[in-house]
């Protein structure tokens, strides 16, 4: 047994004098996810002292009645929205120019709505248009639209039958808007989001590159020698594993270090947990690794294929935007995909503030994914193996 | 004086699906002893290596080295063999010693022991000096050496080298050679595959034809030359240096018997 450790731990330490033969190379095996990440954490970073977003409005009055006046006047003051009143063709024509805000339509007779006369087919008809995709704005306008409404309306109706007393349309409560990111700051939520998505990423593309690497030692013929040794395919497995495993878990550390000493990047849950997360992403790196070693082929084969389904499950699986962004169905798909669960269990530790309990489920789908390829990898190195023997091509 | 046989091939068979690359050769080879396996291309000769290093599996027949079946204790067995393949297996980015060290470690030296044979073999391929420059800033003759090496840090009593001088100058090669020498005065058995039969005249003990998978000639080169002359007399006209001319003939009586 101790020789088998001693065996594993040889072929590990050869992988990691190989990585640091190439300083210049390991250097940037460390920026790039750095940079990656605050890179996307400065795009979508948005100060915390800043104004909550206001909806840009291009309203358009067609009714000119003093009612709807005062109603355009009250959505203009209001502090949710940026409103700015032109014709409906000029609305229109910028609307169709503009990426976000919304035109909304006080169209002719939009006074009979605050009449009796309340019979669905003859209400007036309020349009409201969005941008693709940016339907809640719409739903925006049409609540702030509704509340002016209801308060013009309670002025108009309310001061005779109140009398004399001094009438406050205020909504009687207070509203604290608190985020989710608990402790942790505003500003740091973008790139806390940024950090734990270009990590996972670039986690993956490191098992790729191991991967490559296994297959390059085999083409210059280096496995043919190894095996000829007294050296066992798991241990040759294992090996690697190890290895790969060992350098992810250090890109973790100096990647997530560097968040929480410049971006401000922390670990709100707990720390085991954050551990237990790192570990299990790490292991899925690495048998990420094996498992382009044993499907890919060529070497240039496998980094193709290798290429396109890391960009996939990165995409899929939230590691650039968030993942609610998505359409129903990708957010289901997503669920089939490691990415998704290893993004929970890091943006659970770390932003969430979340501890072992709601992390546990997690880090338990990650390790069975990385099981599930390494056993893939396993059958398909014994099938290559088992092959090359009666083929005579054991390289 | 005859020494005990280290490795002993018996009726050995190897077929890639319906193609035999292998039919029934016997062999063995003594202590001590440079055996030649020579054969034009497609004639079994990798096949059979690669059967002896346990890379292949043969269809029929047994291997035994010192007594044991790679079937039997593949660790054991490849303990106790050294392979130098045709290409230069090495960790180009890592120094002659890493190398030496790895493959040191593989067969399960440790500590001091293995500081101690990593420095008689760096000594032996006369790379001492070099141990600490990586394998890519070496000649073409040093890393043919070095990868010697990495065949030798567990003392194999059994030694593979296929096409070991392959791209070597002259001068590169006798120093190879004078390994190999050093290496078969220790006592170590060599197998070696080459192309070049001047290069098989001058290192080795006895020499085995292959040709289509089958062993068609064995023995020394005096022996070989002999058992010619017995059977047919078929006189050269062009002059050649001995073992080319012994492999021309055999090839072609071979061939002519088929």
């Amino acid at each position: 047994m101790k020789a088998r450790i001693l065996l594993i731990w040889t072929l590990a330490c050869k992988d990691w004098k190989l990585f640091l033969a190439d300083r210049q190379g390991a250097l940037l095996c460390f920026l790039v996810p750095i940079l990656l990440a605050s890179a996307f954490g400065t795009i979508f970073h948005r100060p915390a002292q800043s104004e909550l977003p206001r909806l840009p409005v291009l309203l358009v009055v067609e009714d000119d009645s003093p009612f709807t006046g005062r109603v355009a006047d009250a959505l203009q003051a209001n502090p949710h929205l940026v409103v700015e009143r032109c014709t409906r063709a000029s609305a229109l024509a910028r609307h169709a120019q503009n990426d976000n805000g919304v035109v909304l339509v006080l169209p002719a007779g939009f006074k009979r709505g605050f009449a009796t006369d309340t019979e669905t087919a003859n209400r007036p008809e309020v349009e409201i248009h969005c941008q693709p995709g940016r339907e809640y704005e719409g739903r925006w306008a049409e609540g702030v639209l509704t509340e002016v409404f209801l308060k013009q309306s309670a002025q108009e109706w309310l001061p005779p039958l109140a009398g004399a007393s001094p009438l406050s349309l205020e909504r009687p409560f207070a509203v604290r808007h608190q985020c989710l990111a608990g402790e942790c700051s505003l500003a740091a939520h973008a790139y806390s989001l940024s950090f734990c998505g270009m990590t996972l990423q670039y986690l993956l593309f490191w098992g790729m590159d191991s991967g490559l690497l296994w297959l390059r030692e085999r083409r210059r013929g280096l496995w043919r020698r190894v095996h000829v040794a007294p050296v066992s395919l798991s241990s040759l497995i294992a090996g690697k594993v190890l290895s790969t495993a060992v350098v992810a878990l250090a890109l973790i550390g100096v990647t997530f270090g560097f968040g929480a000493v410049v971006f401000g990047v922390r670990v709100n849950g707990s720390l085991l947990a954050f551990g237990g997360v790192a570990l299990a992403a790490a292991l899925l790196s690495a048998t990420t690794g094996l498992l382009v070693a044993s499907l890919g082929g060529t070497e240039g084969r496998a980094r193709s294929l290798s290429i396109l389904a890391i960009l996939a499950l990165s995409l899929l699986g939230g590691l650039w935007l968030p993942s609610f962004l998505m359409p129903t169905w990708v957010q289901r798909l997503a669920l089939a995909l490691p990415t998704t669960w290893a993004s929970r269990g890091l943006n659970a530790v770390t932003w969430r503030g979340q501890g072992w309990t709601q992390v546990g489920p997690a880090i338990l789908m990650v390790l069975a994914f990385a099981l599930a390829f390494l056993l893939v990898a396993l059958w398909r190195f014994s099938a290559q193996d088992h092959q090359r023997c009666c083929k005579g091509d054991c390289g | 004086m005859m020494s005990a046989p280290v490795l002993t091939l018996d009726c050995l068979s190897i077929h890639y699906g319906s193609t035999a690359a292998v039919r029934d050769l016997s062999l063995q080879v003594l202590a001590g002893e440079v055996y030649g396996l020579l054969g034009p291309n497609g004639s079994g000769k990798s096949s059979t290596l690669s059967a002896i290093a346990g890379l292949v599996r043969p269809t029929e027949g047994s291997i035994r080295l010192q007594g044991i079946s790679p079937g039997q204790d593949p660790f054991a067995y490849r303990a106790l063999l050294g392979y130098v393949p045709q290409e230069l297996s090495l960790f180009e980015e890592l120094t002659s010693c890493d190398n030496l060290r790895f493959f040191g470690q593989l067969y399960g030296l440790s500590g001091r022991a293995l500081a101690l044979r990593v420095a008689e073999v760096l000594e032996f391929i006369q790379l001492t000096e070099l141990a600490q420059r990586t394998v890519r800033t070496l000649s073409g003759g040093m890393q043919r050496r070095l990868n010697l090496g990495c065949a030798l840090l567990h003392r194999p009593p059994l030694l593979l080298l296929d096409e070991p001088t392959v791209g070597l100058d002259i001068t590169a090669r006798d120093g190879l050679f004078e390994n190999l020498r050093d290496l078969r005065a220790q006592g170590c058995a060599l197998i070696f595959t080459t192309h070049h039969l001047e290069e098989a005249e001058q290192l080795c003990d006895r020499i085995g034809l292959m040709q289509q998978g089958r062993l068609t000639a064995e023995g020394t080169l005096d022996e070989l030359d002999e058992a010619l002359a017995s059977r047919e007399a078929t006189p050269s006209r062009v002059r050649r240096p001995r073992l080319e001319r012994l492999y021309l003939e055999w090839t072609a009586r071979s061939l002519a018997q088929r």
